[in-house]
């Protein structure tokens, strides 16, 4: 049986490289891409849990936060998409208008 | 059914909001002006539920509460205070939005998004699970994004919204992976289980990662500073009535949310976060009071002003005394009131600007355009000055009591230090509160007199009350927000 410490390593691998994409990417539709990645480290996390502390908790959990994370998808795409009908484009670091 | 019965606040909003999408499709532009009206009336039977549901639990004694459906929601006076607190500013907010809606063509989405953040809110108050709480948390975050940018056509509300939405969505992320932790460490999401298996969470490694992460989660919800960047954008874009339902009822939610994980849930590891929100708490008042000095855009400044009553707040966590705790508790639901009226007088402003065509148009809410407002709008006028000297703490306001309550319980829990902190912060907050009362009452108007628009006036109104109500005679408050600090004992 592959040791636990492999899933989380995985898991952790993917959830820093979501986090580091969307600390540099400007582009509206990856930065939704690395916001999956992470959410979907977690639910890697939350199945091999489940398998490893014998609970079913973890794996009704993963299937709602799936559920969640295309509710989230979808409203960023919403809000990227009215973005890009005022801009023509989804340069994030074109959109500063408020700053100090 | 009887379980149903201890959630019927919540029913009752949630059937609005339903009842109100499904009326939206069948009325004409002019018609849906009504659907304000039925989301008012909706929030204040909510209101007058959970009032009541007080009385059910003063019969069994406020310590116990239930917990109902197999244990994954808890109704006692911890969750029934904080909905009191989302009903009051859902009732604010749904007023003042009468007028914010007049004509539009989109006002059942505004009250069915408004009323589904609502419920989220108030279903996060009660969990008792990780994923209950999860899954109400997103519920409440997904339709506050699309509030944030719910002017299509104003570029700085789409803006706002996209911050909000691209922090909120990586703060859901890092909470879940911090839930994923206690999960796997525990084996368990019910939040008293969590309590009894802590031993398993301090033993290893994974527990501190775990903590690392929640703070961090919630941290962005509360906008404690270094997770602060999206507040001020987001409250300075987002259409004012929207602000006021972020400030005053979304950053609660992260509150009484981090009350349960931490306190409840995480007891065991209470060195490790403590230490942690002592830093964020002194950290988070410092720099949103001196941040909010060099504001010249008033939403700009409420929400750094915001951020450094978030850390009052936080000061909970550090102390953390039965006293602190009702301290903490009382400043929520002051703030709320405080802070809701407070965008809500700056949406009056924004509002008289654009419909006047005069005064600054670019930047709405600028100081500039609150020149002589005591002589133009001296409701408005009057009801700004009470919050903004309610935010600084000078009595006879609510804010004044619950600052007294939260500093007196550092003060006695040893922490003078940090007391000295904080007064002095509330002391340089006076400074550009002042200075915006200066700028209404001082400076001489630039236009004519111009009168109120009637649901932005009954809005205010009712946060005055509020605002008066508590500092004036603080006692049922006190005692209530006590109650609610012994469910964390």
């Amino acid at each position: 049986m592959i040791p636990l410490s492999f899933y989380l390593g995985l898991s952790a691998l993917l959830f820093s490289i979501g986090l580091f994409g969307v600390m540099t990417h400007k582009s509206g539709i990856r930065l939704i891409m690395c916001i999956e990645l992470m959410l979907n480290s977690a639910n890697l996390n939350l199945v091999a849990f489940s398998s490893y502390t014998d609970t079913l908790n973890g794996q009704v959990f993963a299937l709602f936060s799936i559920a969640l994370a295309a509710a989230e998808a979808a409203i960023g795409f919403a809000i990227f998409m009215a973005i890009y009908r005022m801009h023509d484009k989804i340069n994030l670091d074109e959109l500063n208008l408020l700053r100090w | 059914m009887d379980e149903l019965m201890y959630l019927a606040p919540e029913i009752v909003v949630v059937a609005t909001g339903l009842a109100i999408l499904l009326a939206g499709i069948f009325l004409s532009p002019q018609s849906k002006n009504l659907l304000g009206y039925l989301a008012t009336l909706g929030v204040l039977a909510a209101l007058f539920l959970t009032v009541k549901s007080f009385e059910l639990l003063t019969m069994q004694g406020f310590m116990v509460g239930y917990s109902i459906f197999s244990d994954t929601l808890n109704i006692d006076a911890l969750s029934q205070f904080f909905k009191l607190i989302f009903l009051v500013v859902a009732l604010i907010v749904a007023i003042a939005a009468i007028k914010y809606n007049e004509n539009s063509d989109h006002t059942e989405e505004f009250y069915a998004l408004m009323l589904f953040a609502t419920f989220g809110m108030m279903i996060v108050a009660s969990a008792n699970d990780l994923i209950v709480l999860f899954c109400a948390f997103e519920l409440a975050s997904l339709a506050t994004y699309g509030l944030a940018a719910f002017e299509k056509q104003n570029p700085r509300s789409l803006e706002a919204g996209m911050k909000y939405f691209v922090f909120g969505s990586v703060s859901a992320a890092l909470m879940l992976f911090g839930m994923t932790f206690v999960y796997g460490a525990t084996g368990t999401t019910s939040i008293p289980q969590i309590a009894a298996n802590s031993g398993l969470l301090t033993s290893s490694p994974i527990g501190l990662v775990a903590v690392v992460l929640l703070i961090a989660g919630f941290g962005f919800k509360m906008a404690l500073v270094p997770f602060h960047m999206w507040a001020p954008d987001t409250y300075q874009g987002a259409p004012s009535v929207v602000s006021s339902l972020l400030a005053a009822g979304s950053k609660k939610m992260g509150f009484v949310a981090a009350f349960r994980i931490f306190i409840v849930a995480l007891a065991a590891l209470q060195p490790d976060w403590q230490f942690a929100f002592t830093i964020l708490a002194v950290v988070t008042m410092t720099f949103g009071n001196l941040v909010a000095v060099s504001q010249t855009s008033v939403k700009r400044m409420l929400a750094y002003s915001s951020l450094a009553q978030a850390g009052y707040i936080a000061m909970a966590f550090a102390v953390m005394s039965p006293l602190a705790l009702t301290g903490g508790i009382m400043y929520a639901l002051a703030h709320a009131f405080m802070k809701a009226g407070a965008f809500i007088a700056a949406g009056v402003v924004v509002w008289m600007v654009t419909s006047e065509k005069r005064g600054n148009l670019k930047i709405p809410d600028h100081l500039d355009n609150f020149k002589g407002l005591g002589k133009r709008m001296p409701l408005t006028a009057f009801s700004m000055m009470i919050f903004v000297f309610a935010l600084a703490g000078i009595p006879p306001t609510a804010g004044f009591m619950a600052k007294f309550v939260l500093f007196s319980s550092t003060i006695a829990a040893g922490m003078t230090w940090l007391a000295i902190i904080a007064i002095l912060n509330s002391a340089l907050s006076l400074f550009y509160y002042a200075r915006l009362v200066r700028y209404m009452y001082v400076l001489p108007p630039e236009g004519g007199k111009v009168s109120e628009p009637f649901p932005y006036a009954i809005a205010l109104l009712v946060a005055v009350a509020g605002v008066l109500a508590m500092g004036i005679w603080p006692e049922p408050f006190v005692e209530l927000a006590t109650n609610a600090a012994m469910v964390l004992f």
